[in-house]
């Protein structure tokens, strides 16, 4: 039915196995949209949000996404700046995950404020000292050269390559790319950074406050190295879950064992610094503004258990599987790293967003919870249906992995 | 600290907890006076609207020891590093230098609720709604001071439109300064307990500016460094430990749980 | 956002924050731009074929793009980086030189697995033959190998007399049950008339027939291994199509391979031999 539009030599399944799996995420898309009518039509009243409780599940999903997304600037920039070649393999799966989701994280953040129509205030009379200015301007710019970098890849389906003009363009775009890929790299840097700086930055918020180094908290540059661990790792895993699903082999597994080494540096690079800044919070920082860090933890849910796993459990332990030769190279251990590494990153924005707001500031106040309602849950699950229809329609209409047609199985 | 415009003020709050009784009238008279809705049916504490918001605190004792305080929370017009006003992605919070009140510009306002998260008196409300004001009750809206719309934050200012009935009122006079008994917050006006004595605190001759320098005199997490405009008072041991402490209601908490 | 905007600031921060937006914003449409203003003048300078070539070049199996060197067995492994020009390659020569030196007598008697190749001809990577016909014109054709491969079309869609075609560019088309398969032009010249699958030609075009200009095209000792390593990938292609490895040593390609798998998506299998990506 549609085998004129998908890619030369590469096996995809009959159309109506496809309409099969696509319909259901479909389905879960449509229950988010009504969702986001809902909230902007009617009011953020549909959340289970509050006045304390400012920030929600949205915030925590911005977060999360956009670290592991950060896999297509820290692609980009390792094969078209420090030319990696062998990340030729993962370079459109990862560019097609960054766009999701950041594309995702930008429609949710336009359903979570309360004044969409008046984003562009942003731009008309920016507070340039505001974290928030800093994410808005990076993350509309990235967007934007992500949504380019994405051009040549659907430009490359055969129908559309037909038309000379197209295929002119696409031609020229590759020309182009290293250039995006350095723009790419330099926005990504800023906005993944001013997103840990969002937190940082709040001198009211003692559990988020942290030491200023430059212009910006030390949170800035956590969450940059850190989104640069866990976007390999989220390419790795992504990869390999498409493998599972359409049981074929779509890289070589040099390409894993390269993205789980490259993930594992970072990572290793991130517990140090992170278990340094803790250390200064906990000794300095904290104390500083009146807080001794351990009351945080003398909470029943949220004990220090929670920073054990943040930087123990997921963080030390799945960097030190990864930088070691012998266990990247079993699969077992490589994807279970990769997976602990994801987590690990989540986690640590969970810690970030929920738990900051969580804590009291207030003598009097007390340990506030919050679940998020149906309608947030759906808007959360709209994004994931919105990826995977994504995904799924450009695997199936491009050439997403190069390296597919070679591997294919005799 | 002169300006073209006269002499600055910053305008403060001391609020007496030995004599709050905790009656609210406070809190209504705000509602009233800045044009805030009736709550939703299904508003709760944490959803509501309510500028000036009293909390009851318990000394946490066993009977005849025990006692209570009550504590009026509302915006505490940061003065240094106010931090609402960095966090606005687009300045629609400002300090303005004339009276060292913070103002909320809720035209400008895009509903992100940064500076909700960023404010550690949770003095910040958003419009979960839209305002509605049930029949009649619309025709007593306060003229000098506009609703706000839906998806957009508020907090106190101090009664702005006050200030600029007693600016037009000096104005008239040919005068440049307010006169101080022409600028009263709704919530000093109605206290039945004269609990909050309200003035300029850079006119070291008024009684807030008196009071603020007094003994027992203290403001809530003053070790943050933010140099809130709004003071309290108490005599009582407990009640001034209380205000030092840090999350004392944790270890009460945790002692339940 | 700018100095007349109502409550601007110009403070560093502004001055600052705001020229690196600029810069960004201006870089990444500048890019654009320039991309979009090239390939307006590339859709002017040069074909769109051949700028389709160079891409599909690179998006080719691996083993589609093979040096022919590697083939012959003079190289162990070459991947060309060329997309097919021996006219313009640099290795190529120092691969000639090495061969004259060390050269061996081709064997006649060696067949070319039961496919017609006769060694008058000149053959292009996309399995279209050159013979020069010594009056300056050549006859272009399709060789045995994909004539079994397309089988019997139901057209065929010949340039007409005037067309100019250039090596590595479309050359013609098959058409067959509505799908249309693309044969490269193995060289650069002016079509002078049409031929027929029937007459045993499709092309006579007028073309440098001389050395350098047919330095692309496979000939003599090449055609044999060159075959071999088609019939591989035939092999492979077959295995993963799912019809099971049926070309075993010593036997023979059927003579329409459609027809012998009706299963087989025609124009998807094949054109990886006709070197469309």
């Amino acid at each position: 039915m549609d085998s004129t539009l998908i890619p030369r030599g590469l096996e995809r399944a009959s159309f109506g196995k496809f309409l099969l799996w696509i319909l259901p995420w479909a389905a879960l898309f449509g229950v988010g949209l009504y969702a986001m009518y809902l909230c902007l039509a009617d009011g953020l009243y549909h959340t289970n949000m509050d006045n304390r409780f400012a920030f929600g599940l949205w915030i925590y999903l911005d977060l999360t996404v956009i670290a592991l997304g950060a896999g297509a600037f820290f692609t980009g920039f390792l094969l078209y700046i420090l030319h990696r070649r062998e990340l030729s393999a993962v370079i459109n799966s990862a560019v097609v995950l960054g766009l999701i989701c950041y594309s995702g994280a930008v429609v949710v953040l336009m359903v979570d404020v309360g004044q969409p129509l008046r984003a562009w205030f942003t731009f008309w009379h920016p507070n340039v000292h505001s974290m928030l200015t800093e994410v808005t301007f990076c993350l509309t710019c990235y967007l934007l050269v992500l949504a380019i970098e994405y051009a040549p890849i659907v430009l490359k389906n055969r129908r559309l390559r037909q038309v000379p003009r197209f295929l002119a363009f696409e031609f020229e775009l590759h020309k182009v790319m290293p250039v995006l890929a350095g723009v790419g790299t330099f926005l990504s840097f800023f906005h993944q950074g001013s997103l840990g700086g969002l937190y940082g930055v709040l001198r009211g918020r003692p559990f988020a406050f942290r030491e200023e180094l430059g212009i910006w908290p030390s949170t800035f540059f956590l969450f940059v190295v850190s989104a640069a661990a866990a976007g390999p790792s989220f390419v790795l895993l992504t990869t390999w879950l498409v493998q599972k699903i359409t049981r074929k082999q779509l890289v070589e597994n040099e390409v894993f064992m390269f993205l789980g080494k490259v993930s594992g540096i970072m990572l290793l690079v991130y517990v140090f610094l992170k278990a340094v800044d803790t250390l200064v919070w906990i000794n300095s920082t904290s104390p500083a503004a009146g807080f001794p860090a351990f009351e945080y933890y003398a909470r029943t849910s949220f004990g220090t258990w929670i920073l054990f796993t943040e930087i123990v459990l997921l963080g030390l332990v799945p960097a030190l599987i990864l930088v070691s030769g012998r266990l990247r190279a079993k699969p077992a251990w490589l994807f279970s790293a990769a997976l602990m590494t994801c987590l690990g990153i989540m986690l640590n924005r969970f810690v970030m967003t929920i738990q900051t707001l969580a804590l009291p500031t207030l003598p009097f106040d007390e340990f506030l919870s919050y679940a998020p309602s149906w309608e947030e849950v759906a808007t959360f699950l709209a994004v994931l249906a919105y990826g995977v229809l994504i995904y799924s329609l450009t695997f199936r209409y491009t050439v997403l992995f190069p390296q597919e047609r070679d591997l294919l199985k005799h | 600290m002169d300006s073209e415009h006269g002499k600055n003020a910053r305008f403060g709050m001391v609020i007496d907890l030995d004599r709050c009784d905790g009656c609210g009238a406070c809190m209504i008279a705000c509602a009233v006076e800045n044009n805030v809705p009736p709550g939703h049916a299904s508003a709760t504490e944490r959803t509501g609207i309510t500028w000036m918001r009293v909390a009851a605190v318990e000394s946490g004792q066993e009977y005849p020891a025990a006692d209570v305080a009550f504590v009026p929370m509302f915006c505490q017009q940061c003065e240094n590093e106010t931090p609402c006003i960095s966090v606005c992605p687009q300045n629609a919070v400002e300090i303005d230098p004339a009276t060292g009140i913070v103002g909320q510009i809720p035209q400008r306002c895009l509903g992100c609720r940064y500076c909700m998260t960023a404010c550690p008196y949770h003095a910040r409300y958003f419009n979960w709604r839209d305002p509605a004001w049930p029949e009649g009750m619309d025709r007593q809206l306060n003229p000098d001071v506009s609703p706000r719309m839906r998806g957009v934050a508020e907090k106190c200012n101090f009664c702005h439109g006050r200030l600029h009935a007693a600016k037009a009122k000096a104005a008239a006079k040919g005068s440049r300064e307010i006169d101080p008994a022409d600028y009263v917050p709704a919530c000093v006006e109605s206290c039945f307990q004269n609990a909050i004595v309200f003035g300029d605190l850079n006119d070291h001759e008024s009684e807030v500016a008196k009071l603020a320098r007094g003994a027992d005199t203290f403001r809530f997490l003053s070790r943050l460094g933010s140099e809130p405009k709004v003071y309290f008072h108490s005599t009582r041991p407990w009640v001034k430990e209380m205000a030092e402490s840090t999350l004392t209601r944790s270890k009460k908490e945790n002692g339940h749980g | 956002m700018f100095p007349w905007v109502y409550g601007f600031k110009w403070s560093a921060g502004h001055l600052i924050f705001l020229s690196v937006f600029f810069s960004v914003l201006g870089t990444v449409s500048g890019s654009v731009v320039t991309a979009a203003f090239r390939s307006a003048k590339d859709l002017r300078q040069r074909t769109a074929d051949a700028m389709r070539w160079e891409m599909e070049f690179e998006e080719l199996p691996r083993k589609a793009r093979s040096c022919r060197h590697e083939i012959t067995g003079e190289v162990r492994h070459r991947t060309c980086d060329h997309e097919f020009d021996c006219r313009t390659c640099s290795v190529h020569p120092t691969f000639l030189a090495q061969a004259a030196a060390t050269s061996r007598p081709e064997d006649p008697a060696a067949g070319t697995f039961g496919l017609a190749m006769p060694t008058d001809r000149l053959y292009h990577r996309g399995h279209a033959w050159v013979k020069p016909e010594g009056d300056g014109t050549c006859t272009i054709g399709l060789d045995d190998f994909g004539a079994r491969l397309v089988g019997t079309p139901d057209a065929v869609e010949l340039p007409l007399p005037g067309t100019h075609l250039n090596a590595n560019g479309t050359g013609w088309h098959f058409v067959r049950g509505g799908e249309r398969l693309r044969i490269l032009s193995p060289v650069d010249g002016e079509v002078l008339k049409q031929g027929s699958m029937d007459q045993g030609w499709l092309l006579r075009v007028r073309a440098d027939d001389s050395e350098p200009a047919t330095r692309h095209l496979l000939r003599g000792g090449e055609v044999r291994p060159w075959i071999m390593h088609e019939l591989e990938r035939l092999e492979f292609s077959l295995g993963s199509s799912g019809v099971g490895a049926t070309l075993a040593d010593g036997g023979e390609m059927v003579s329409d391979l459609r027809a012998a798998y009706p299963g087989v998506a025609w124009e998807s299998f094949c054109s990886p031999f006709f070197l469309e990506g």
